[in-house]
């Protein structure tokens, strides 16, 4: 028994602490506005992220929106504009992991930054805007949503105002977004069009009236709208064809936002990828109008996203576009999770969930390991960071760890959900997809291992000075190369974690 | 007599492509983002169309949503576009290649 009844708003409070915390921030800017004290700001984003985090495991230890005996039930608020299920708990762990680790990691990095608060409370909006992505249940929560993660993650990318790679990163980063959104609004307006209806319970109850009665006459027009909701979430997740915003953005925004962006801005891509079209548009209904199977274009999608980003990646010479390529990849794999959903299993939807949370950590971890090596100033080729192990061997260690987990190697947390997409692609029926899964995996150990032998095996091509030690970025790296290993062992509770979310979404 | 909703799709398609056309042409940053606008504005025109030819408000509720939000997107892009021109003294998108794939 609970011994205090919370109310059902309640339910959002990881989301609302993260926005209370990007207002606080804008307190702490208003009473001092040329403010640097970076630990008062950093600690509050980091306070206010991890907080967020242990209510929302807290929540999901308890049962809010675990449906039977020992659960709360999944709680619909505002008229069932937004939903607070386990997937939505999920995701919002996800996004609030991810924010801690970045904001930890900006302490150092944005030393010497003259707009500190600003930076911080923007990257709590954009968290805001991910955590309720994680929850929103209607087109027009899941768009406000989407634009309060986009804009803010705009202004950060070119926050380094008067660095030019850092401006052209948010231009075109701005520019590719702001054309998507509208590619996306106007998809849900043909939706809206051919149901009446932008609650996602209330189209797909529409949908099932219309496909037992005449049709209706709208089926091109829905048809189309659904492909134009597919483009805003490649975007969103960085995915063909709407990728190429991505390795530029990564490359040219500051390292612990590529990481944000990166990690969880891409889960929250994939939330509402989710839920639309495991609540919106039940498959065999919405075949049986448009006469296409949606499930399709996400095949295509997976294999060729998964074979660009990595076959791209493989060509870098630059490491933090390495990165980027490999992100677009790593979208590809977790595309199967919808791919997959034809054959009606929800194994492979929540072997999706697991990569993304595994994700979030070896990827942020691997993205704040280029933000070291650039506070270090070393260069951003594979060649500048040769031997960098002899004078930093601990935070080398935990880029192995990334490394090889990216890659999908046995001991690390990356093989295990890897392995999960695997078996639930080869459940679906997926052949294809499931060789494109091994072959893209095959091929990515090359360009990770290349990495981890230029630090830990090639001689320096100069002589460096002894590398400095910054705490936060050295505590955010270890702090995710732990998780990477230590979600081996606490794989367990994961998986049922996400298979028990992805088969409430599905059911 | 009330037009066809038909032809307020057809309208709206066309300015949808409008846009389109204006983004995939222009070099002009400004343009872009007025290009941007317009498609923005013709899922405006879908929304309260079928919000009329449906009967219910959600459409036109959401459409004043849509709105507000450009208004937020074009504040932020001119701030890009603004530092974007005291960096390389130039609004042409095809000016910033500090970075090629």
């Amino acid at each position: 028994m609970v011994l205090v009844e919370l109310p059902e708003w309640a339910a959002l409070a990881p989301m609302l602490l993260l926005a209370g915390t990007a207002l606080a921030l804008f307190v702490i800017d208003s009473i001092s506005p040329r403010s640097t004290n970076r630990t008062i700001l950093a600690g509050t984003a980091t306070a206010g992220s991890l907080a967020a985090l242990a209510v929302a495991v807290w929540f999901t230890a308890a049962g809010v929106g675990a449906p039977g005996m020992d659960g709360f039930g999944v709680i619909e608020l505002f008229d069932g504009q937004l939903i607070v299920d386990q997937m939505a708990l999920y995701f919002m762990i996800v996004v609030a992991v991810v924010t801690a680790l970045v904001s930890v990691a900006s302490y150092d990095y944005m030393e010497g930054h003259a707009y500190q608060a600003e930076y911080y409370s923007l990257v709590m909006l954009a968290a805001t805007g991910m955590a309720t992505m994680a929850a929103a249940n209607s087109l027009v929560t899941i768009f406000i949503a989407l634009e309060l993660a986009s804009l803010p993650s705009y202004a950060l990318v070119s926050i380094l105002k008067d660095n030019r790679g850092s401006v052209e990163a948010g231009l075109k980063y701005f520019l590719v977004g702001a054309l998507s959104s509208a590619i996306f609004v106007y998809g849900i307006s043909l939706v809206y069009g051919a149901t009446g209806f932008l609650q996602l319970d209330a189209i797909a109850v529409e949908l099932e009236a219309l496909a037992a009665g005449d049709g209706g006459d709208f089926g091109g027009l829905l048809g189309l709208g659904i492909l134009m909701l597919i483009g805003g979430f490649a975007f969103k997740t960085a995915s063909v064809p709407f990728h190429f915003w991505a390795p530029e953005a990564y490359e040219g925004a500051p390292a612990p936002i590529s990481a944000f962006l990166s990690s969880a801005s891409k889960a929250a891509g994939f939330v509402i990828a989710f839920r639309v079209f495991t609540t919106a548009f039940p498959l065999d209904v919405t075949t049986e109008l448009i006469g296409v199977d949606w499930t399709v274009a996400f095949v295509i999608l997976a294999v060729v996203t998964m074979t660009v980003g990595n076959f791209a990646a493989a060509t870098q010479d630059n490491v933090k576009r390495m990165l980027a390529y490999s992100s677009i990849g790593h979208a590809g794999y977790a595309l199967i999770g919808l791919a997959g959903l034809g054959a009606g299993s929800e194994t492979v939807m929540g072997a999706a969930m697991m990569h993304l949370l595994v994700y979030g950590f070896m990827n942020t971890g691997a993205f704040l390991f280029v933000g070291l090596a650039e506070h270090w100033g070393v260069g951003r080729t594979f060649e500048d960071y040769n031997g960098l192990a002899k004078q930093a061997p601990i935070a080398c260690a935990a880029l192995a760890v990334f490394m090889f987990s990216l890659a999908g190697i046995p001991p690390f947390g990356g093989f295990f959900s890897k392995y999960f997409l695997f078996t639930g692609a080869i459940e679906a029926g997926l052949l294809v997809v499931a060789a494109a899964l091994v072959v893209n995996s095959a091929l990515s150990l090359y360009y990770y291992a290349r990495l981890v032998k230029a630090v830990w095996i090639d001689d320096p091509v100069v002589e460096r000075d002894s590398l400095s030690q910054p705490t936060g970025l050295y505590a955010a790296i270890v702090f995710a190369a732990v998780m990477t290993v230590v979600l081996l062992p606490g794989f367990g509770p994961v998986v049922d974690t996400a298979l028990d979310a992805a088969a409430v979404v599905v059911a | 007599m009330t037009v066809a909703i038909e032809y307020y799709v057809l309208l709206s398609m066309a300015l949808f492509c409008i846009g389109l056309f204006g983004i995939l042409t222009r070099r002009n940053a400004l343009m872009f983002l007025m290009s941007v606008e317009l498609m923005l504005n013709a899922a405006n025109i879908n929304l309260i169309a079928f919000a009329f030819y449906h009967g219910n408000l959600t459409g036109q509720v959401f459409g004043l949503f849509v709105m507000a939000l450009a208004a937020a997107e074009v504040a932020v892009g001119l701030g890009i576009i603004l530092v974007l021109y005291r960096n390389f003294r130039d609004v042409d998108v095809t000016v910033p290649t500090t970075m090629r794939w």
